[in-house]
């Protein structure tokens, strides 16, 4: 319509126009054709620039597609993140052990709180165990508009607080770790901080294997549940059974360890006293830490496993006769039997009867090189880290002499945590092939596994031990007939360690441990049970040897978790091997 | 010309209103997937809760005392038997009184 206006009033305008002056005309032409020029100018210019837009932002699309997305979006939401949403933990059969439930946290906008007293003297009413000066302390602050009073509120308390009916405080749902089983576990699990981020055990592992999300309010984790070799029903178990062995030998702490031989898989971990995975500053106190894996000992007579093991690999067999009716002299040192035999012993009688001068021969006979190498072979010396953190590094000797290789034979003068030297025993009993112990369910098949076999003792060799451990306890003569449990055909070695104090070692402060597998024939579990400083009773007649102690205690704890772990106890096989 | 511009316009017209239908379509259709986002984002946080509420219940310390009042104690030799020997009460040391029982003779 405009355009046609346009055209009338230039047709009127001709009608009327006066005739130009000459010249005028070519001047208009010329100025006519420098605007058309200047106009494609404009033109041209405008659509380049467009252009160039449209190339710069499909250039900044290329850009953002090639480089890394999942960077790019994680440097935007961890700065804004509030929590961290994390996965289920479950046992091996699929039990919840820890898991993410929304539950309101308080905060308060000190700007509206009309009464400061008032409102920190009601809370107090409600949430007795908040600390009324430090709310007071927070919310007397007017410039801040956001202050958190309390995070993790049960529902009932939550309803509580909301019936004061207090201007000013206000809810957020946020994500808290609930630990449904207690403190069972808790050295393992670890714990989460008040962001819900893992800082110890295995719900740290979940951090650094990147299976935590950031999430920006309640959101739960989708991602699929970290699945543990640990059976909830074996740990609780064993937990009970410690616990009852910890109030009857009135020792100070007690700690057990049941790992499947054949692969590794750690079925159960206890150190008591235990830590509850909610309160988080237990894990920092002395008496509680992890026995297992955070402490070091010089653990005793069951070292003479890996001694007896090193002489048969070296060629001598169970029968092999060794001297042991003199104390052994040994740089200015003297080592002697606690009951001496009065006669020569065999290898197996050096075993069943704990000799000291016997494991001292047979370990300088092999040589102190040959012995840290065996050590080291059987990973007893090195570094080792599971999913739930790493373990106490072994205290080795200042210096390996001949008298640090008599003392080693029978288990002091080094010191390792418990879980290294279940590890570094595994291969005396499987058949000689090395497992790591792991707390996370893997899915290797049957043909990986044995790939992934490293054999590190003949399997010979440990047919024999296993021979030797069984004999232990159901023989007549040797130090764990208190371990048997009928129709399990379980095997084992005692170990009574002074602990070392001022001046040398206490006689009356002992780690009494008992290194047992089951069923001799066929292994398929480690266990090793220690007191930790136990006293005489009128039950061990005021003894505090392993025989008397860690062994009943294994007896009764195997007894409780072989059907647990799918053994039905047979008829009675005494000779399952051939001794 | 006139005909074709009035049926392009009934044509636009038409058009805009099944682009205004189906647009207020997608956007109920949206309030309801948000809405259902939020129902099962919900069920999700209970079933959450109620997954922990089941695990505090099966604790094994729970089930365990109720077992033991049950008089129910861990599998024992005795309960088994083979088929040369079909009287397992006459083999060992007959009825498991308690978890000592089970222990056996080495377990005290």
């Amino acid at each position: 319509m405009s355009v046609r206006v346009t055209i009338q009033a230039g047709v009127d305008d001709e009608a009327f126009r006066t005739p130009p002056p000459p010249g005028e005309e070519q001047r208009r032409a010329a100025r006519l054709k420098s605007q058309q020029r200047a106009d494609r100018f404009r033109s041209l210019a405008a659509i380049g620039l467009m252009v160039l837009a449209f190339l710069a932002v499909s250039g900044q699309l290329i850009r953002l597609s090639m480089s890394g997305q999942e960077q790019e979006r994680l440097s935007v939401n961890a700065p804004m993140a509030t929590a961290f949403a994390r996965p289920d933990i479950v046992d091996r059969k699929g039990r919840l052990l820890a898991g993410d439930v929304v539950m309101p946290s308080l905060f308060a906008d000190p700007k509206i709180i009309l009464d400061v007293d008032e409102a920190a003297t009601k809370l107090a009413g409600v949430l007795p165990d908040i600390d009324v000066d430090r709310v007071r302390e927070a919310i007397s602050d007017r410039d801040k508009r956001f202050v958190w009073l309390r995070r993790g509120l049960s529902p009932a308390q939550a309803q509580k607080v909301h019936d004061l009916g207090l201007p000013g405080l206000s809810f957020r749902q946020e994500l808290r770790r609930a630990y449904p089983l207690g403190r069972l576990a808790g050295h393992v699990l670890g714990y989460v901080d008040i962001d819900n981020k893992g800082r110890a055990g295995i719900e740290h592992y979940l951090d650094r294997v990147k299976h935590v999300d950031a999430v920006h309010g309640a959101s739960l984790s989708g991602k699929a549940p970290l699945r543990l070799t640990l059976d909830v029903a074996v740990q609780f178990a064993v937990e009970d059974e410690l616990a009852t062995a910890l109030k009857r030998y009135k020792a100070k702490a007690a700690s057990a360890l049941v790992m499947d031989v054949r692969n590794g898989d750690i079925v159960a971990a206890v150190s008591l006293p235990g830590v509850d995975p909610v309160v988080s500053s237990q894990r920092f106190e002395r008496a509680r830490i992890d026995r297992l894996t955070q402490g070091t000992y010089e653990l005793g007579s069951i070292f003479k496993t890996m001694t007896v093991a090193l002489a048969l690999e070296q060629g001598h067999t169970l029968e092999t006769v060794v001297d042991v009716r003199k104390p052994l002299e040994v740089e200015s040192y003297t080592i002697k039997d606690l009951h001496p035999a009065g006669r020569p012993l065999s290898v197996a009688e050096i075993f069943l009867k704990s000799s000291n001068v016997g494991s001292g021969l047979l370990a300088l006979g092999a040589g102190q090189d040959a012995q840290e190498a065996f050590l080291e072979r059987l990973g007893l010396l090195g570094d080792l880290a599971t999913e739930a953190g790493s373990v106490a590094k072994p205290t080795r000797p200042a210096v390996w002499g001949e008298i640090e290789t008599v003392t080693v034979s029978y288990g002091h003068g080094l010191a390792v945590s418990p879980l290294q030297f279940v590890a570094a025993s595994a291969p005396l009993i499987n058949g000689g092939y090395l497992v790591k112990p792991r707390f996370v369910a893997q899915t290797h098949d049957g043909e990986q596994l044995s790939q992934e076999r490293k054999q590190v003792v003949s399997a010979e060799t440990s047919r024999q031990i296993r021979a030797i451990m069984r004999w232990n306890v159901a023989g007549k003569v040797g130090t764990g007939s208190r371990a048997d449990v009928p129709g399990l055909r379980l095997g084992g070695k005692t170990g009574t360690a002074e602990i070392a104090g001022v001046g040398g070692y206490q006689e009356e402060a002992v780690i009494s441990s008992f290194l047992s597998a089951f069923p001799m024939d066929a292994p398929s579990y480690v266990m090793l049970v220690s007191l930790f400083e136990p006293q005489g009773t009128k039950e061990t007649k005021g003894k505090i040897t392993a025989g008397l102690n860690a062994a009943p205690t294994t007896a009764r704890i195997a007894s409780r978790i072989a059907p647990l772990l799918g053994f039905i106890p047979g008829p009675a096989v005494e000779a399952v091997v051939d001794r | 010309m006139k005909t074709a511009l009035m049926l392009s316009v009934l044509l636009m017209l038409t058009s805009a209103f099944a682009l205004y239908a189906v647009n207020h379509d997608t956007r109920k259709l949206e309030a309801g997937v948000a809405a259902q986002e939020k129902t099962i984002e919900k069920v999700q946080k209970d079933i959450a809760i109620l997954k922990a509420e089941r695990a505090h219940l099966a604790r094994p310390e729970r089930i365990g005392k109720e077992a033991r009042e049950l008089g129910l104690v861990p599998a024992n030799r005795n309960q088994f038997t083979g088929y040369a020997d079909p009287d397992p009460l006459k083999r060992g040391r007959g009825r498991i009184e308690s978890a000592e029982d089970a222990v056996g003779a080495g377990g005290s």
